[in-house]
């Protein structure tokens, strides 16, 4: 999953309070900046049901810090 | 150029929340925001002190819900911020727009365990829709405008500000913005063209449709396109727990409640429908019962401004994130009227056939349900109806006659009890002009008892009904239908107490607490009433008075509230007795 998130305090908890609520647990997690310093990238991976993980992609976009999520299956390009 | 004002923080809040359009702002003071209680004498707002910071929440909530503005409420660091967190929860689950401010420790001080910390912001992040720590008085104007904004844009919901002490004590020359431009929450969205001809479409082609109206109706103010669009194609209408009220049950198309304890024929309609209408709801486990066999035979639409709460549940053919009003406006237009007789003469048939019904226990005992009937008659349909949460609540639904939006606040989601005192308080705010009842259990009363002062001292014309039947009666009752009548922990009176509780059965304090001398120490009128004959006129008598009342009413402990489809069962598991 890549997220780009604003640059501010609190926003990881609030990303990763959605899967740790589900009882997931984040198998890789990565945030770096992006060319714009107000905005960073997270990648994460996770291992979830699909229509789990599709609901969390959808609040994940809910939340006021996100700026863009996408998602891939592993192996998918 | 005219040079800036220099204020404080605690200024700039105050100034800000007036610029937001505060009116009344609920709360309880402490250490930790004695700069901004300090600026309230010479507020243009109106403040209002609760007994408990949880009493505080739910009176902004009970504001925000009867009104439709943002409730405002204002507590301390630590224990005050903590103990909002039940009412910010609330608020969160039903999508109520809520500002809520609390003080912080200094900056300085955060982390190192200080007097009266906690870590507010992480405490409150699952239980409200964003929050925010307020690092510099410079920011101050601006966060509280964009807390106001997300409160209110999208599926609204509660936002809290949490400000150290320091930030409320420095100076700054920041002034409340003209625009709120929030970089990445854009949550306004509308139907497309190609959705709007679809829906149009399945609406035109449904031979037994069915609208399913939640809370999101109110919430978007759509209650009146929703009957528009129902009289045109002669569509039925159920609504949800938070979705009473947008559609007149004196209606014949109204199905009234569906769900657990729905009415059989909003149940039934829905399982027989082949165009559910989903309007503002979340298809909660409480109105879906069984997912696999709900609304089976049906192509289900779905309506709603929470991208995240269409299929979430069910599986839609038509999923459309935006505003009702705005869908229904457009759609209406293009929706045939029609006639669909067969289907309403085969509703009206499961009307007659199963009505919500009761039958008396005991002649000399009032069941629950009649002071329901009571209060709907003493107010003729005018009132704004609160309620805590158990059996009563359901009660509520399905026994007062709701017919117009906000006029009907409760605890849907959450399921909060102790909400109703409070609630009722700040409704009354919000409506000085309408009569508030709020309806209550023993059990809930007890919750949040200490507010009744609140409406005592503003001389708010409440009437608080407490149904009294010694018990926690939906435990209770899901204890007598699911538990093999072990009635662990619900009964509230000294007789029927579990051995193990060790209590003597001492039957002078069979009824704890006198609920009559209770309110009398708080400074309200009360009456007790038992008899069947006199309820009538005890609530009549109630809700004519102009001062702060308290009924209570003695009823028959054992009523269970019918007809239930128990959880996770399909409709043909409803039972009615």
């Amino acid at each position: 999953m890549n997220c780009f998130v604003e640059n501010k305090p609190g926003v990881l908890a609030r990303i990763v309070g959605l899967f740790s609520g589900r009882g997931y647990n984040i198998q890789s997690l990565s945030v770096g900046p992006t060319e714009d310093g107000t905005v960073s990238r997270m990648k994460i991976d996770v291992l979830g049901d699909d229509r789990v993980i599709q609901q969390i992609i959808l609040q994940l976009r809910n939340q006021v810090n996100v700026i863009e999520v996408t998602a891939r299956r592993k192996g998918e390009r | 150029m005219k040079k800036k004002q220099q204020v404080t923080g605690a200024q700039a809040l105050v100034d800000s929340l007036a610029k937001a359009g505060t009116e009344v702002l609920f709360g309880y003071p402490g250490g930790a925001v004695l700069d901004i209680f300090n600026c309230l004498p010479d507020a243009p707002f109106q403040f209002v002190l609760g007994r408990h910071e949880q009493g505080s929440v739910h009176m902004a909530d009970g504001y925000a819900r009867a009104t439709g503005k943002v409730g405002v409420c204002l507590v301390t660091s630590g224990p005050g911020a903590t103990n909002t967190v039940t009412g910010l929860a609330t608020a969160n689950m039903d999508g109520v727009p809520l500002v809520c401010i609390t003080g912080q420790v200094p900056m300085a001080q955060i982390g190192t365990d200080a007097f009266q910390e906690a870590d507010t912001t992480g405490i409150t992040r699952a239980v409200s829709k964003h929050n925010f720590l307020v690092h510099s008085a410079d920011e101050l104007p601006e966060i509280v405008a964009e807390a106001f904004y997300i409160a209110t844009h999208g599926k609204p919901g509660p936002v809290v500000i949490d400000i150290p002490k320091n930030v409320q004590q420095a100076f700054t020359t920041a002034t409340y913005p003209e625009r709120v431009s929030l970089r990445a929450y854009h949550p306004e969205s509308f139907a497309t063209s190609a959705q709007m001809t679809r829906l149009a479409k399945l609406i035109n082609e449904a031979e037994r449709p069915v609208i399913y109206a939640g809370g999101g109706v109110i919430a978007s103010g759509a209650a009146k396109d929703v009957a528009a669009l129902a009289h045109r194609a002669q569509i039925p209408v159920a609504t949800t727990l938070m979705g009473l009220g947008s559609f007149d049950e004196r209606d014949p198309l109204a199905l009234r409640l569906a769900g657990m304890h729905g009415s059989a024929a909003a149940n039934y309609a829905i399982n027989h429908t082949d165009l559910l209408i989903a309007l503002g709801v979340r298809f909660s486990d409480r109105v879906t019962g069984k997912l696999a066999a709900y609304a089976k035979k049906a192509k289900i639409v779905h309506v709603d401004c929470d991208p995240a709460s269409i299929g979430k549940n069910v599986r839609v053919s038509l999923g459309i994130v935006a505003d009702v009003k705005d869908v229904l406006t457009t759609v209406s237009s293009r929706v045939k009227a029609a006639d669909h007789s067969a289907w309403l003469a085969q509703i009206e048939a499961w009307k007659k056939q199963r009505p919500m019904a009761y039958k008396p226990m005991h002649p000399n005992v009032i069941m629950p349900q009649q002071v329901i009937e009571a209060i709907d008659k003493a107010t003729k349909g005018e009132a704004v109806l609160v309620t805590d949460v158990g059996q009563h609540q359901m009660w509520a639904a399905q026994y007062f006659r709701h017919n117009r939006p906000r006029r009907f606040l409760t605890s849907g989601g959450m399921g909060t009890m102790g909400f109703g005192i409070p609630a009722a308080i700040g409704a009354a705010f919000g409506r000085p002009d309408r009569k508030v009842v709020a309806v209550c259990g023993d059990g809930g009363a007890q919750m949040t008892f200490e507010e009744l002062v609140v409406a005592v001292e503003h001389k708010l014309p409440v009437t608080f009904v407490v149904v009294n039947n010694a018990c926690l009666g939906m435990v209770r009752q899901w204890q007598e239908l699911f538990y093999g009548k072990r009635y662990a922990g619900s009964i509230l009176s000294v007789r029927g107490r579990l051995a193990n509780e060790r209590l003597e059965q001492d039957l002078k304090y069979d009824y704890l607490p006198d609920f009559v001398k209770l309110a009398q120490a708080h400074g309200a009128d009360a009456v007790r009433v038992i008899d069947p004959a006199k309820l009538e006129g005890a609530i009549r008598k109630a809700v004519k008075s102009d001062r702060t009342t308290l009924v209570e009413v003695i009823v028959e402990p054992r009523a269970n509230v019918y007809p239930m489809q128990p959880g996770g069962q399909p409709v043909e598991g409803m039972i009615f007795e």
